[in-house]
């Protein structure tokens, strides 16, 4: 157990962590990411790169589920706004990367306002199925406004650069994503440490209590849905830079449930968990490939066949298996954890 | 002494059902003001009628030479009225600190943005914040309990973090619902200590919806009984605890035993 470890000055209260061995692990980490390009192959690193996309994605969800309770199934439909406001101001209206990349998610944040109206008076399943049909509704709006979004065609991006540097490539994609990454991490760890934060988590235990403390819950509640669907904006449009060709049939609604998966899987609530469990569902096709691989060549032949199906099965069980033994998500496995070694010898 | 709260021929109505039908009174500045009567007067309502919580059917409610009738609820705490609730509504999830912050929302000014990057005015807010916080949990003794999680605390402990997250509101008047039912009574001591050392310390003006007479008798300038939605007596607690309405609500006629 930590022990000898005071507090001198208010600051040290309001710091993101007051543990350097966290600290430490963090640097590290960005370290290894910043480092990873030198021996990862193209394949490593677009895998790497998706993962982060991801996590970009499930943070932003995770804002307005975990921390404010707002159920949305609809978020696919934020991300397919994104990827298709960054895909068309680039390839038809050639607006440079650096202006296209923040429109993408203010243009998803504008529209959120659309469903975060209904939200002031739904809650719980009811926003649910509210938000799905917004997502559905995305995806016909953009299927039949041809003239705007190509319809069924989709949108194939032009090699894009940013600064001079051409992010079509897997490198410099890479550390534009690691950096917008870092940036909506940190964002999201601060807005949670302040009397915004605050207000969100206020609202998703008692409402009453959070408006009879002074927290307005139209403004509240729509700020989330508004910050949440930028992120996602975002994370939309760097998903259109890594596929290069947008189409709506790449935000069904399996992306949906898959994005509620991962903030499940990680721990509702905690950026932390949306990070593990983001990193954690993007990596499982590859596990579960080089587990059938290990098995030799007519299993590999199996899963080729079968790709999609058998990662719906495994989305589905993974679901399953932590709601029953693990609610808390990876998250809640890792103070589990935790406090085990901490306590080790004795059993607490 | 002035009137910091007028609540005037307030009605409310629940469709067929009066909860509150008519009921005026004044809570003076600096006063300890008791609500009281039997289950199902309509106290409770009536709190939630002053705090905004639900909107009257008819009459006026004014607060500080406010007119609030008719304002949002998350409005009120900025003109300095803060509460607690019968059932706990403390954030359970999140820790004791935490808790106490959230009743500073008011107080505090951030926007998105700055709180995104949280330099300079968001993190100077969040320590002054923090310094506020930290007297708070000196004046309810409850130093150690700053970073558990209110919902792993004990229910005397969870209702001294609800009254403290209502201090941190920076109320002028505090209406306190049921604060020591469900408590022993060495925890009732402590929250009438508190409620004393409220106003004596503080200034603050309180009232409170409270079944335990000994806490009303000993404590409340002045005492206000409800009965079936209707005011049947008030004044000072001695006047009351023998008027001849109140005994027969809380314990029925002579001629009906």
């Amino acid at each position: 157990m930590r022990t000898g470890h005071f507090k001198e000055s208010y600051g040290e209260l309001v710091a993101l962590t007051d543990s350097s061995v966290t600290r430490a692990w963090v640097g590290l980490l960005v370290v290894a990411l910043l480092l990873l390009p030198l021996v990862a192959g193209n394949y490593g690193l677009s895998l790497a790169t998706a993962a982060m996309i991801t996590v970009v994605g499930a943070v932003g969800l995770n804002l307005l589920t975990g921390m404010t309770g707002l159920i949305s199934v609809g978020q696919s439909g934020f991300l397919a706004i994104g990827a298709y406001t960054n895909a068309l101001l680039l390839a038809d209206y050639k607006w440079p990367l650096l202006a296209s990349l923040p429109a993408s998610g203010i243009v998803a944040g504008v529209l959120s306002l659309l469903v975060g109206v209904p939200s002031l008076r739904l809650k719980g399943l009811y926003l649910a199925i509210t938000t799905l049909a917004f997502a559905f509704i995305v995806n016909h709006v953009i299927l039949y406004a041809e003239g705007l979004t190509h319809g069924p065609n989709g949108v194939f991006l032009p090699n894009a650069s940013l600064l001079g540097i051409d992010v079509s490539r897997d490198r410099p994609l890479y550390f534009l994503v690691l950096a917008v990454t870092i940036l909506v991490v940190l964002a999201v760890l601060n807005i949670k440490r302040t009397r915004i934060g605050r207000a969100f988590l206020a609202i998703r235990d008692h409402d009453i209590a959070a408006r009879v403390m002074g927290v307005d819950l139209v403004r509240y509640k729509l700020l989330a849905f508004v910050i949440s669907s930028f992120l996602v904006g975002i994370a939309g449009a760097l998903l259109s830079l890594q596929i290069r060709f947008v189409n709506v049939d790449v935000f069904g609604l399996i992306l949906s449930i898959e994005a509620l998966a991962v903030i499940i899987l990680g721990g509702l609530g905690s950026t932390a968990g949306a990070i593990l469990g983001a990193v954690f569902l993007s990596m499982l096709p590859e596990l579960i490939r080089i587990a059938f691989s290990t098995f030799g060549s007519t299993q590999s032949v199996t899963y080729t066949t079968y790709v999609y199906e058998i990662r719906g099965i495994a989305y589905g069980v993974v679901i399953v298996v932590f709601l029953r033994f693990k609610p808390d998500g990876l998250i809640g496995l890792w103070r589990d954890v935790r406090r085990y070694w901490t306590n080790w010898p004795l059993a607490y | 002494m002035t009137d910091l709260l007028a609540i005037e021929d307030v009605t409310k109505r629940f469709g067929g059902l009066r909860a509150v039908g008519g009921v005026s009174f004044t809570v003076k500045a600096g006063s300890i003001t008791s609500l009281i009567g039997p289950n199902g007067a309509g106290k409770t309502t009536l709190f939630n009628l002053i705090s905004a919580v639900l909107r009257p059917t008819s009459g006026s409610i004014r607060f500080d030479g406010h007119e609030v009738t008719r304002l949002p609820t998350y409005a009120l705490a900025r003109l300095g009225m803060a509460r607690t609730f019968q059932n706990l509504a403390v954030f359970k999830h999140e820790t004791v600190v935490d808790n106490l912050l959230v009743g500073l929302h008011t107080r505090l000014r951030t926007d998105p943005i700055s709180a995104a990057i949280f330099l300079g005015r968001a993190r100077r807010e969040e320590i002054q914040a923090r310094e506020r916080v930290e007297e708070i949990i000196e004046f309810l003794e409850i130093e150690d309990l700053r970073d558990k999680a209110v919902g792993t605390l004990s229910y005397g402990l969870q209702k001294r973090v609800e009254l403290g997250r209502a201090l941190a509101i920076g109320p002028k008047l505090l209406l306190l619902d049921e604060m020591v039912s469900g408590m022993n009574q060495e925890e009732r001591e402590d929250i009438a200590r508190f409620v004393l050392d409220l106003r004596d310390e503080l200034g603050l003006t309180v009232l409170m919806v409270e079944h335990d007479m000994g806490i009303v008798m000993d404590i409340s300038d002045h005492v206000c009984v409800m009965n079936h939605g209707e005011k049947i007596a008030e004044g000072p607690p001695a006047a009351v605890s023998v008027d001849p309405h109140v005994i027969e609500a809380y314990l029925g006629s002579r001629r009906a035993a």
